[in-house]
């Protein structure tokens, strides 16, 4: 039996959600120059919030909605943090690198201790809906349906993304502000109120994910970091600021971790790595990047 | 500043020169017969406190001076202390002449390499990068369980001999072991940043493109100063292996870089005195709030990140170094 298809497609799901994380931090890299380290803490919080949400709703409304629900309540629960982030904190530390750093980490820390305080120390897994549970047939072996909802998921938010940021307005103004900023605002343009909507529009969907990815990463305290670790290689083995360059570089790292897994099984967390150093001495702004 | 030492210099130079040389002086002081007063425990706390402000002056160069966001400076702190006690538990080499310098290179090997990858990015990126091969090193300990000792970390690191008859460890020698190493590195890492190759960093981190124009490889600049700081790093790395004797792989990773990061920022990037003082100031708040409060400790911590960069502009050392300047100029009037 060939099991070449069947990596594939673990790769590809798990490179939908890296792609999924990358974007938010992708965007307020190139955008903002903020390099927001809290972004995987942001999709612990949500997977968390998410699982109590479908948890708690899950006698009202049956567990499909619940799932809904659930995905929808991690989005809205991590965009206020991350809104809160940047009004109340990150604002003040425009083009201060390092303080942002040392900020965003100080919000890891807190908030991973706020999780453990509010959800306990024991890692959670996944919730599947019953829509998508069980496996189907895919060239001779048996996938998961969850899998396979998460890569479409991935489709559709990627062309959802790739229009948004090359079709409207908004787009527009967000591409103008990552090229020149003074021009853009000369132009009379709110920047500050684009920097907002972008922080948190990338850590709405890094909550968003925190259910969806459940399955794949794991809902646990060590999780904000893993998540970041990944997001970031996938952003520097992408390139920055643009959603093209988090889809490649999502769906390089999903592949080559899974082939890894597949065929080094011993060394398979170093494989991703192989990729980053070899991308960082070839070809150091990313695959679709921009010179830096 | 300039006007005291201009005024020192024409009237009085060795008085000057005292007067500045006079609160490392009280400080080494206080610091070699403090340990008389102390218990264990407390000495303990001190010893901590001195390793870890080697490690924190050692970033201090690439941070505060060269301007190099590093965020993944554990690594050669882990990888000395890891190389030490892999030498002394696997291969039973217990010679402080032999453990020691070989901890240290390590640490400037590794360094060297992560340097050479990371360099090729700048500003947030670098600190990217360097924030993942730290994470490398901190997985590639948990996986390679048969030399590193996986998860549970690796044990029975005990303090090298040195080779003198008769002399065994006592935390009061090991202490001022410590002590001694902080005041050489301290003392060269003065020097270093003091000199031509020192001023040509600030000038890096101030303006790259016009240090090049200039005619300066900034580059090997940058590298150079990684290494260096790598080497320091390795210094408190391998202290710290024998002090506690044992090394876990959260040493090489983000928690340990974040933390000493924290210290750096918190005592005033850039002044090299001030990392020590953020070294002791964390640990010594960590020492109260663990006892207190140890499920809530990263939690305040984490507080302490949001103050320090909201309320506390140029850390400790901006204002120490003020307040000292203050005082020096009103002993020079009067």
């Amino acid at each position: 039996m060939d099991v070449l298809p069947a990596h594939f497609l673990i790769g590809l799901s798990l490179g939908f959600i890296l792609f999924l994380l990358a974007t938010g931090l992708t965007l307020t890299m190139g955008l903002m120059r903020i390099v927001n380290l809290a972004h995987g803490a942001l999709y612990m919080v949500g997977g968390y919030a998410g699982l109590s949400v479908a948890r708690l709703t899950e006698d009202l409304v049956g567990r499909d909605l619940a799932f809904l629900l659930g995905v929808l309540a991690g989005g809205l629960c991590a965009g206020l943090l991350g809104l809160i982030m940047e009004t109340g904190f990150l604002r003040r530390l425009y083009k201060r690198e390092l303080d942002q750093v040392l900020l965003t980490i100080g919000f890891i820390y807190i908030l991973t201790n706020l999780t453990q305080w509010v959800w306990g120390p024991v890692p959670e897994y996944g919730y599947i809906p019953s829509i998508l549970s069980g496996s189907i047939p895919v060239g001779g072996i048996t996938f998961p349906v969850f899998r396979l909802a998460i890569i479409g998921f991935g489709l559709a938010a990627a062309a959802g993304l790739w229009l948004f940021q090359e079709k409207t307005r908004v787009g527009a103004i967000i591409r103008a502000g990552m090229d020149n900023k003074e021009m853009t605002m000369g132009l009379g343009i709110n920047l500050k109120l684009v920097f907002t909507g972008v922080f948190t529009l990338g850590a709405f969907v890094a909550g968003f994910c925190g259910l969806i990815g459940a399955p794949l990463l794991g809902v646990n305290l060590g999780v904000g970091w893993d998540a970041l670790l990944l997001a970031m290689i996938v952003v520097i083995v992408g390139g920055t600021g643009s959603v093209q360059g988090a889809l490649v570089g999502g769906i390089v790292i999903g592949l080559v971790v899974a082939f890894g897994k597949a065929y080094f099984p011993q060394l398979a967390y170093f494989t991703m790595y192989l990729v980053l150093i070899i991308i960082l001495l070839f070809r150091p702004s990313g695959l679709m990047g921009r010179t830096i | 500043m300039g006007k005291a030492n201009l005024a020192g210099s024409n009237r009085q130079p060795w008085q000057a020169r005292l007067l500045s040389l006079a609160p490392y002086i009280s400080i080494g002081l206080v610091l070699l017969v403090l340990p008389s007063f102390l218990s264990t425990y407390p000495l303990s706390i001190l010893t901590k406190v001195l390793i870890y402000a080697i490690f924190a002056m050692s970033l201090d160069l690439i941070v505060g001076y060269t301007g190099l966001l590093s965020l993944g400076h554990a690594a050669f702190f882990g990888v000395a202390g890891y190389a030490f006690g892999i030498l002394m538990v696997r291969y039973g080499i217990e010679s402080f002449w032999l453990v020691v310098p070989l901890g240290i290179l390590a640490a400037g090997i590794v360094a060297a390499i992560i340097g050479y990858i990371s360099l090729r990015v700048s500003g947030v990126y670098f600190l990217l990068v360097t924030l993942a091969f730290g994470q490398l090193l901190s997985v590639a300990a948990v996986k390679w369980t048969s030399v590193t000792g996986g998860t549970n970390g690796l044990v029975g690191i005990i303090k090298p001999h040195l080779g003198l008859p008769g002399f065994t460890w006592t935390n009061f020698s090991f202490y001022y072991l410590v002590f001694l190493a902080f005041v050489i590195c301290f003392f060269l890492l003065h020097r270093i940043t003091n000199s031509s190759f020192g001023r040509a960093l600030v000038g890096i981190r101030e303006n790259e493109p016009r240090m090049q124009s200039l005619g300066y490889n900034t580059w090997a600049h940058k590298y150079v100063a990684f290494i260096i700081g790598g080497l320091f790093a390795g210094v408190a790395g391998v202290l710290f292996a024998s002090f506690y004797g044992i090394m876990v792989p959260g040493h090489l990773g983000i928690t340990t870089s974040s933390s000493v990061m924290l210290m750096v920022i918190i005592g005033g990037a850039g002044t090299l005195f001030g990392p020590a003082i953020g070294a002791a100031f964390i640990l010594v708040l960590e020492r109260f709030a663990s006892d207190l409060v140890p499920e809530r400790w990263p939690l305040i911590l984490g507080v302490v990140f949001v103050i320090c960069v909201l309320f506390l502009r140029g850390g400790f050392g901006s204002y120490l170094s003020r307040f000292w300047r203050r005082v020096r100029l009103s002993v020079w009037k009067s």
